[in-house]
């Protein structure tokens, strides 16, 4: 460094990178390396996921701050990962005294899902067989919706059944969406036309291009992510508050 | 009562909030916040792996003394997931006793759990005890110290400042006299119930709590 430059090239140094968000390719590609070449398992990470989830949610919607006399919460649990964490997620919540209750509609055939699902029933949270189309049932029911559905490996072009259906339901309910990693139902990488509209998103690691054009609370949770990906892929990750896993962007 | 996912799943969640509540960055003495974590060959040890990895996020700066690697494919992951953080592993522990008082401010020791037959302890193990006997380092302990009857008072065992006991505390602890966190917030309700552990309300979203 120039030595009479001294002064402007310090503050270069210190200038903050700008967090990145990441397209789909690099989301997967990052999975792959933690769980390949880091070793992480990925029981390890949905487990890391889904308590950080959690304690965004009663950062973002403490128990003193809820409506309702109970302290309920819809928790939607897709097929995958996602709806993994989904399950991980709830069963804090139902450790930090919330009130869950679980819509899984479709589960998936691994064991390690199923590990989960089976930890949840154990802690006796309910399971709804069906979910009310009525959407007064839902405002009336939860405080809060946690979206656990899509994650940002789904085909947003080729949504299925029941999660379509859901996604319908979802866009009429009063009740606030908190959704984890990506909204359900957006492109990762594109600006939302017509998606739903969660009150809080909640990034998971990084946060996925598409929450750019998010207008929401967003968190970024997760705080595991070991320091050569960090470099390598340029994230960018803004420095977490003591020892918390979590930091409101 | 812990299967094979518990391991999993207590060591993911196992966040060393205890240290950093007990000896937060700025409390500690010397330049660089240097811990030394001393894991043994089996679950205790892994757990001690987790917590330097955290620790590592945390920006503490942790050593890893893991003499004894076990040879599941479980535990050999979490010893990679440590060399990834740059987590420097020593190939030795010093015997000299000021060489461990001058580099670290903290011992974690995570050697021997609660399914360690104290009465058996074999090398490197007992030979590690007996340094840490002397050390001025202060002692953390992961769920037993190490070298402790789990169910009995400790007679001439390591004497730790600080004691985390995981789920739930064990006999032994009723006789320790340092600071005692309880750690691991996850333990379902019909377990609890059946064993009549009565655990204490851990403050809002914590997932630890000092006893």
């Amino acid at each position: 460094m120039d030595k009479m430059n001294h002064s402007s090239a310090e503050a270069e140094a210190e200038t903050i990178e700008p967090l990145r968000y990441l397209s789909k390719g690099e989301v997967a590609a990052i999975e792959t390396e933690l769980l390949r070449d880091y070793r992480f398992g990925q029981q390890q990470l949905i487990e890391i996921w889904g308590q950080a989830c959690a304690i965004a949610i009663t950062k973002a919607y403490p128990l003193s701050s809820l409506a309702k006399k109970q302290p309920t919460v819809l928790v939607i649990c897709g097929p995958d990962q996602n709806g993994s964490i989904g399950l991980v997620c709830a069963r804090h919540l139902r450790m930090f005294e919330y009130e869950p209750t679980i819509y899984h509609p479709k589960r998936s055939s691994q064991s390690l899902h199923q590990d989960f699902t089976v930890q949840c029933e154990k802690m006796d949270i309910p399971f709804l067989s069906y979910l009310p189309t009525e959407v007064q049932l839902i405002n009336d029911a939860y405080n809060l919706v946690i979206d656990a559905m899509l994650g940002p490996e789904a085909d947003c072009a080729n949504i299925k059944e029941p999660y379509s259906g859901i996604l319908v339901t979802l866009k009429q309910i009063k009740t606030p969406i908190v959704s984890v990693d990506v909204p359900s139902g957006w492109d990762v990488e594109e600006t939302s036309q017509d998606g739903i509209n969660p009150e809080v998103l909640i990034s998971l690691t990084a946060p996925k291009k598409c929450a750019a054009s998010f207008s929401g609370k967003h968190f970024l949770a997760g705080r595991f992510l070991p320091y050569d990906i960090q470099k390598k892929y340029e994230l960018n990750l803004p420095e977490y508050p003591g020892t918390d896993c979590l930091i409101e962007l």
